[in-house]
């Protein structure tokens, strides 16, 4: 039991104690914490808009942030302004992000569709959604890449584990007609028909006799004002042979099969030559590879920037290279429309799809911007290290945050602490 | 026959009827696209039965008779499989007889098979695919001369696939009015089978 005397020391020690703990609490009411006492650390991202709000609300000297998927837009820009304010922003991501970006691009091709391309961690879940709802739902290949062609409208929303990207077609392109030069015959025939199902806009000109084409269509110069792409089939192009060559250079796509190869005003936009007839596989039209029934050339001499499409074996049989500012593509089919006449249920449609892939995949077709595109946000992961700068080497730290609360909780509970030991000394002492 | 021909006549056999009632309207016609085209034209022409498969090989075929015809279901299927990849089908009534048992009957299959047969305009690009033929489809002498129906018949009807031809049907009677040895057509100071050229040049463009 202590003296009187000894009580009365302490019971001053503890006013004293809760004085200086009021004060204290009172002087950083008064005077806040400066930049630099204090650092938040967070590990994952579910706190993260919480996490800096704090440091908006009371600047902090750092913000340590070990998140496990890329965050939104907002708490990209929310971190970027706080590092302007002097906060030192560090990160680091736990893995690599299952969407780290998609892009939209409207295709060469009639229907108006677009190719959606992803990148984003190998095999990773995504489902791809547009303004009139799901479109697709897969996984990315094993290097990490999708690619989706469809109808898109509207924002198109790219979901993975977390992370979100977003994109929108931000061109239109103008298609022209299609020219099909040729002698009458089914193959033009049925080329023609193929592509104008398909959706193409196509002119002709058939040779019937000397100096009579069947017509379809105006007889126009072929030029990149004129036509998105030019399709020749045989020898009857000779007379426009030079011009074709011509419009290929100045940007136009072209198509020029093994019998129109043989033209020499082409021969100098050609990716490769004709070389030996191949023979074809009897019974393939109904198969897997029905391409194999048609007969044809392999194509040698393969010019070093071009690039082989198709082959049959090892022998190339669809070529295709810039030259200048256009694409020349050449076949080594002939009679493709028996595919279309005597393959299975699925022929017409193949032969359809086959040919006005072709044709886009070369076709002049300028873009123009559209006046209205919804804001996007295609690479998430790139905006993240712009926005942050690169990750860091951070070691996640998973303790609670310290930071001025947690000091202003522990002064206000040593205030109330000394002021009770101070009064329950009083009162064991008979005091009032 | 020359196997990498663009252009092969085929006339069709079906299992009914006369299919054969014509035999040198093939040989004719095949002659006046090579007379007056350079489209590369195979020197004789094929008979494809209408229920085989080998029908897809020949993007225009002929059909003709006098006789009822009646189609039976593989041909109904592999012909409606035919017109439905592109192919064109011309039917000529032998008879020139709008009351004979060959229109009444070929008229009623194909519909079934290709749907409503329509009249072609006269104005048509088949008029005018290489011969320009102003009134629409040329009147045969069977017309001129009162046999059959005793009717000219001012215009061709056709079954269509989106705008192209798919069954082109015909009571001028055609299968009689080229139905002669090719080396008779220099008897004819107009050429009779000029349409049938025109035929050719439209199933190879359209």
């Amino acid at each position: 039991m202590p003296s009187p005397g000894n009580r009365r020391l302490l019971e001053g020690g503890a006013r004293t104690a809760a004085c200086l703990a009021l004060g204290a609490l009172l002087w950083r009411a008064w005077f806040p914490a400066p930049a630099g006492d204090v650092a938040i650390r967070l590990a994952g991202t579910g706190g993260l808009p919480q996490a800096l709000a704090r440091a908006v609300r009371t600047p902090v000297a750092s913000l340590d942030l070990a998140v496990d998927s890329l965050p939104g837009a907002s708490d990209r820009a929310v971190a970027r302004a706080v590092a302007a304010a002097g906060t030192t922003v560090r990160w680091t991501l736990a893995a690599p992000p299952s969407v780290s970006a998609a892009v939209a691009e409207p295709l060469a091709e009639p229907s108006g569709r677009v190719r959606l391309v992803t990148i984003g961690r190998a095999e990773a879940a995504l489902t791809v959604r547009d303004a009139a709802g799901a479109v697709d739902s897969a996984r990315l290949s094993t290097t990490g890449v999708r690619a989706v062609d469809a109808t898109m409208d509207g924002l198109v929303q790219v979901h993975g584990a977390g992370v979100l990207a977003t994109t929108a077609r931000r061109d239109s392109l103008v298609l022209r007609p299609v020219l099909v030069l040729g002698r009458a015959g089914w193959e033009g025939k049925f080329v023609a028909a193929a592509l104008e199902e398909a959706g193409w806009r196509v002119e002709t000109r058939f040779s019937v006799a000397p100096l009579v084409d069947v017509r379809q269509g105006a007889a126009d110069a072929i030029d990149t004002s004129r036509y998105s792409a030019v399709v020749a089939l045989d020898e009857s192009a000779a007379s426009r042979a030079a011009a074709i060559a011509r419009y290929a250079r100045s940007g136009g796509g072209v198509i020029v099969t093994s019998a129109a190869a043989r033209l020499t005003a082409l021969a100098s936009v050609l990716p490769a030559r004709a070389g030996e007839a191949i023979v074809p596989t009897l019974g393939a039209l109904s198969g897997e590879r029905p391409r194999r029934a048609l007969g044809g050339v392999a194509l040698t001499s393969v010019a070093r920037d071009a690039v082989t499409l198709e082959r049959t074996g090892n022998r190339a049989r669809v070529v295709a290279a810039r030259v200048d500012a256009g694409r020349v593509l050449m076949l080594g089919y002939d009679d493709t429309w028996r595919w279309r006449m005597e393959g299975d249920d699925s022929g017409p449609s193949a032969h359809r799809a086959w040919w006005s892939s072709l044709v886009s995949s070369v076709a002049y077709a300028p873009p123009v911007q559209l006046s209205a595109t919804p804001a996007v946000d295609e690479a998430p992961l790139a905006a993240l290290v712009e926005a942050w700068g690169p990750p860091s080497d951070l070691a996640a730290d998973t303790a609670p945050p310290v930071s001025s609360v947690a000091w202003d909780r522990l002064l206000f509970a040593a205030f109330l602490l000394a002021l009770l030991a101070e009064w329950s000394s009083r009162r064991l002492r008979g005091a009032r | 026959m020359n196997p990498r021909a663009t252009f092969t006549f085929a006339t069709a056999q079906y299992e009914s009827g006369d299919w054969d009632s014509a035999p040198l309207v093939p040989a004719n016609l095949i002659d006046s696209v090579a007379r007056y085209t350079e489209i590369d034209a195979s020197p004789s022409g094929v008979i494809v039965a209408l229920g085989s498969e080998a029908v897809l090989r020949y993007p225009l075929l002929y059909l003709t008779g006098h006789l009822p015809v009646r189609f039976t279901a593989q041909e109904k299927r592999m012909l409606a499989r035919y017109l439905e990849r592109g192919g064109l089908l011309f039917v000529d009534d032998h008879n020139h007889d709008v009351d004979g048992m060959f229109h009444k009957t070929a008229t009623e299959e194909l519909e079934a098979v290709a749907g409503k047969l329509a009249k072609l305009p006269n104005t048509h690009a088949l008029y005018s695919a290489f011969f320009r033929f102003e009134d629409g489809p040329p009147n045969t002498s069977h017309e001129l001369n009162g046999w059959g129906d005793n009717l000219l018949h001012p215009y061709l009807m056709a079954a269509m696939r989106g705008d192209r031809i798919a069954v082109l049907y015909s009571n001028k009677d055609y299968s009689s009015e080229w139905n002669f040895h090719p080396d008779n057509k220099r008897f004819y100071s107009v050429d009779n089978t000029r349409f049938a050229v025109n035929l050719v040049v439209y199933a190879l463009t359209r």
